[in-house]
């Protein structure tokens, strides 16, 4: 399926690329997004994202909910005209017909606080399953965005299961004879055991403030030689905002974060995702923080 | 006349903005038109689908000629004494492009008909509609309010530059009696106009997936008839009282009409399709189990499926579509599988809920915070316990009453910890009942919980009228319903944070009209046990007594400010009952007792005085007339004692036998109203008679003190002189 899909949206002009290679809970946080979707340049990409949700864990008992779910993040910049029609016309690729279904698209508005981000768009609903998110991004790294990026993201376990008509995930076939169960069970016992009961609080409280630290510091210090002005070190600060954000997950399932901690842990991870997309479009200013 | 007929066809719009922007539509429109001189006879028509709006309206196919006249100098300065021209005339005639001779002369102001001027008229031709509606169209599109715009990178040249709108706009149908109306949106590339991403054509489109095989084809749209017909030929339903009308009688066959009515779906079905279409699946049989609140609000808060009960249990389900029935078997096993989904999880939630005692989850609440400055839910239950142990525990009365209460407060918000309330928070109540229900709680205790958010509307029969069995039940709900609204109420205006006319966040209107309904219409009236009612002045000290330390604001301004507060409410409650505002104004003015103080009192006041002034009408019209101007008269100061040896006048002896007659009346409030109404003949002598402020300070005095007196009759009913407006 993951092949199809890549197929459609090559033969449509995006460039075919991987997953970001660090826990991140959604394709949007990969930088082929949250970067590329900033200033003016257009851009094609489309690529799988293994999405990591601590809170989601279920240890393997749940049938429709997972630790790591697979996406399939699509973004297209500028959204062209018939973004629609091109979003259906995958779904054919994947061998549903919409007219043998009842293929809706209904008001969904998406935000991720943490980034800044946030955009107008639907649930595509097929026979009242939600099977992808559709959004025109307005806003990210709380930069408006001009030309507005569509995002296409498809939730792959829970089309898979409609397609093969399964009520189990872990009954799905990952490939023929190899269901769910046999390559990724395990994983998401362990996974769910480590982040409800064994994460260390304190390890990860300290993650997450040096995370965020050392984020800042890389974009702040300023580039070696005389120009003095910033160093160019948007993708590796971006990383670190990355790792935060995990930090702040884990604890999150771990119920280690009150609900005034909350609202202040968001905001810190949010600046310094702000910081780095203002970077990212001008390079060239330290911004206020340097002028001091 | 001209047809003229717009289509803005989209992406598909939230269905809850389509009845607004159908309505704002068609009225933009007609001023638009007006102002352009163009409007026709009947106004203009529009419809809408999630995917297009359509305007149809007729216009005068040219604009009606325009003629302004243009005022010149007065007649005297413009005419020599020959009666030339002067260069005065010459000056203003030039600048106007005409000649001297082509002025007129006229009265300026009609008011002075002898004071003439010169004038030029000028006469602007009309100009085509086709010419005009192209900036009408821009002007409408820019005129349409939306909760919410989205910039898709779209241009209007008409000066206003980037055009964000509620979807992207894919087409459009402009036409003027079959003409097409010229008018583009452009591209919005680096800050500026690129190129045209839509123009207005007269080509509409169906339904995107039927007739299958040829959804979305072209439907000609020259007209209003074409476009109606073409697209109902393409599966799209244009008019939403058809679909609404379709959407009824197929839920009707279903047996669902009343499930979908009952949670609102039909009015929010009707503007999610196209093309809509009923179809039906089954709760499985292992689920049926499960209350029918849970399995209700699976259904319709994620899925917007209608629950159809069968024998009092939830059985089928209901569903909207926006296709036809061809791949119904197929739909249906899709939309049961997520049905079931839910239900497994829903069931999974219950069972794990059902591992704790209720009681068990009282502590986790210090973890679920109600307000950051407020604390948590766990100090919110220790407060209604504080409030339900003192100023509601004499009116509780039996001491079995006062358990039950203590143990419903106490209980009443542990449901927030469950699993069930966390992802449905609607059942917020319901659920804690359900589980004390299983665990084997007692039914007021029960009552209480699933209750005690209410009552949320003001109107008399609403919910939870006729709910409780006996008096305990209800008293116990009233006692924590009460309790929590108050608390809630001190917490928020202890911060400051008020309501102001346009927004109320925290619906602490709701709050305030509720705790006064439990007072009127829940706390039993008869006690058999001589509790006495609650008292609301002490109950709010109370209540603002117990957030301490938490207070922004001193206790006595938060105190004052909630007591006015809740006599605006109390007067919104009564008037909303049918009651006159004047009448209602005239009771809460009354003193000793407090009107705030006990609600149901106030109300049998106003019963009362609006049937004794029925009967006495022309009594009362009089003394509300005298007793403005002895308000007037009176003024702040307060009136010193009566000395009958300073009378002069018999109306004032009259007057002050028939206040000392009346003083000592008691027994219903009606039969002491239509006593008072015997003032009448004695206060209008007074006024007639009596130089009230007389030159002598102590007669003056005295005068003014019996004339106090007289109105304070009153004063322990209703202030009479608030009536007549």
């Amino acid at each position: 399926m993951t092949a199809a899909l890549q197929a459609y949206w090559a033969e449509r002009g995006c460039l075919i690329h991987q997953p970001w290679d660090a826990e991140v809970g959604a394709g949007t946080m990969h930088p082929e997004t949250f970067l590329r979707v900033l200033g003016p340049q257009p851009w094609n990409v489309a690529y799988v994202q293994p999405s990591r949700r601590p809170a989601d864990g279920r240890y393997g008992d749940n049938p429709n909910r997972l630790y790591k779910h697979h996406q399939f993040q699509v973004i297209l910049k500028p959204a062209p005209a018939d973004v629609q029609a091109v979003y259906l016309g995958s779904l054919v690729a994947l061998g549903i017909d919409p007219a043998a279904h009842d293929v809706r698209f209904e008001e969904d508005n998406w935000e991720s606080p943490t980034l800044g981000a946030w955009g107008i768009g639907w649930q595509v609903l097929l026979d009242g399953q939600e099977i992808t998110q559709f959004t025109y991004f307005q806003q990210a790294g709380g930069i408006d965005l001009a030309p507005i990026s569509a995002e296409i993201t498809y939730g792959l376990e829970r089309i898979t299961m409609y397609l093969q008509d399964v009520d189990d995930v872990y009954d799905l076939q990952w490939a023929p004879g190899v269901p769910y169960r046999r390559v990724r069970h395990e994983e998401e016992f362990q996974l769910s055991r480590y982040s409800f009961e064994l994460a260390d609080v304190d390890l990860f409280r300290t993650l997450f403030e040096s995370a965020l630290k050392e984020g800042r510091r890389v974009l702040d210090t300023p580039a070696p030689g005389a120009s003095g002005g910033p160093s160019r070190t948007v993708l590796p600060a971006y990383d670190w905002c990355l790792k935060a954000s995990h930090a702040f997950n884990v604890l999150d399932a771990r119920g280690a974060i009150s609900v005034s901690q909350r609202a202040g842990m968001i905001l810190s991870i949010r600046k310094l995702a702000c910081a780095i997309a203002e970077r990212h479009v001008r390079p060239d200013d330290p911004g206020d923080a340097a002028r001091g | 006349m001209a047809e003229f007929l717009l289509e803005i066809g989209t992406e598909e719009i939230p269905a809850g903005w389509l009845p607004g922007l159908t309505e704002q539509l068609r009225r933009r429109f007609d001023e638009i038109a007006a102002r352009e001189l163009l409007a026709g006879e009947v106004p203009a028509e529009a419809w809408s689908t999630p995917r297009r709006l359509v305007l149809r309206a007729e216009v005068l196919p040219r604009q009606a000629d325009r003629e302004e006249t243009v005022w010149g100098p007065a007649l005297k300065v413009a005419r020599d004494t020959q009666g030339a021209w002067t260069s005065a005339a010459h000056g203003f005639a030039k600048k106007n492009a005409v000649a001297a001779d082509a002025l007129g002369t006229g009265a300026k102001d009609l008011a002075k008909p002898g004071e003439l001027y010169v004038f030029h008229l000028t006469r602007t031709a009309g100009r085509p509609a086709a010419e005009v509606l192209a900036g009408a169209i821009a002007a409408l599109l820019r005129a349409l309010q939306l909760p919410r715009r989205m910039s898709w990178d779209a241009w209007l040249d008409d000066g206003k530059g980037a055009f964000p709108f509620a979807r992207p706009v894919r087409w459009m149908v402009a036409v003027l009696d079959g003409a097409v109306v010229p008018f583009a949106i452009r591209a919005l590339v680096d800050g500026r106009p690129g190129e045209v991403v839509v123009a207005a054509g007269d080509v509409s489109y169906g339904h995107r997936f039927l007739p299958r095989g040829r959804g979305g084809e072209p439907v000609a749209a020259g007209s209003f008839a074409a476009l109606r017909d073409g697209l109902r030929a393409a599966n799209v339903v244009l008019d939403p009282a058809e679909r609404e009308t379709i959407i009824r009688e197929q839920l009707g066959r279903a047996g669902a009409l009343s499930g979908a009515e009952a949670h609102g779906l039909v009015a929010e079905w009707r503007d999610l399709v196209e093309f809509p279409t009923v179809l039906a699946g089954e709760v499985p049989a292992e689920f049926r189990t499960l209350p029918a609140e849970v399995l209700e609000t699976v259904l319709v808060h994620h899925q917007k499926y209608a629950p159809v009960s069968e024998g009092g249990r939830v059985a089928r389900f209901a569903a909207l579509v926006n296709t036809d029935d061809a791949a119904a078997e197929q739909i249906v096993r899709g939309m049961q599988r997520v049905v079931v989904a839910r239900l497994r999880d829903a069931a999974f939630f219950f069972a794990e809920d059902l591992k704790r005692p209720l009681a068990d989850r009282v502590e986790d609440l210090s973890g679920v915070t109600f307000h950051r400055d407020l604390g948590s839910y766990r100090d919110k239950a220790e407060r209604l316990a504080g409030l339900i142990g003192g100023p509601l525990d004499g009116p509780l009365g039996r001491a079995e009453d006062r358990a039950a209460a203590q143990e419903a407060a106490r209980l009443a918000k542990a449901d927030l910890t469950t699993l069930m309330v966390r992802e449905f928070t609607e059942l917020q109540g319901v659920m804690g009942a359900l589980y004390l229900e299983r665990q084997g709680a007692a039914p007021a205790v029960a009552g209480a919980v699933r209750w005690h958010y209410y009552p949320v509307s003001v109107d008399e029969g609403s919910a939870p009228t006729g709910v409780f069995a006996d008096d305990t039940a209800a008293r116990v709900f009233a006692a924590v319903a009460l309790a929590d609204k108050l608390d809630t109420l001190a917490g928020y205006f202890g911060l400051g944070l008020v309501p102001t006319g346009s927004s109320d966040p925290f619906g602490l209107r709701r709050a305030a009209q509720g705790a006064l309904r439990v007072l009127l219409d829940f706390w039993p009236a008869s006690a058999a046990d001589d509790a006495p009612p609650p008292a609301l002045r002490a109950l709010l000290a109370a209540a603002v007594q117990g957030h301490g330390s938490r207070l922004k604001r001193p206790a006595a301004d938060v105190q004052r400010d909630l007591e006015g507060f809740l006599v605006d409410r109390l007067r919104f409650v009564l008037v909303a009952r049918g009651f006159a505002g004047d009448e209602t104004d005239a009771v809460l003015a009354a003193r000793d007792p407090d009107p705030l103080d006990d609600p149901r009192e106030t109300l049998a006041r106003l019963v009362a005085l609006h049937r004794v002034r029925l009967e006495a009408t022309a009594d009362f019209e009089a003394l509300a007339v005298a007793f403005k101007r002895a308000r007037n008269i009176l003024g702040a100061a307060p009136p010193d004692a009566v000395d009958p040896a300073l009378f002069q006048e018999p109306a004032e002896k009259a007057l002050h036998a028939a206040v000392a007659e009346l003083s000592g009346r008691d027994g219903s409030y009606e039969a002491r109203l239509r006593a008072l109404a015997a003032l009448r003949t004695p206060v209008d002598r007074f006024f007639d008679d009596v130089l009230v402020m007389a030159e002598d300070p102590r007669v003056r005095a005295n005068r003014l003190g019996l004339l106090a007196q007289a109105l304070s009759l009153f004063y322990r009913i209703a202030d009479i002189s608030k009536l007549g407006g």
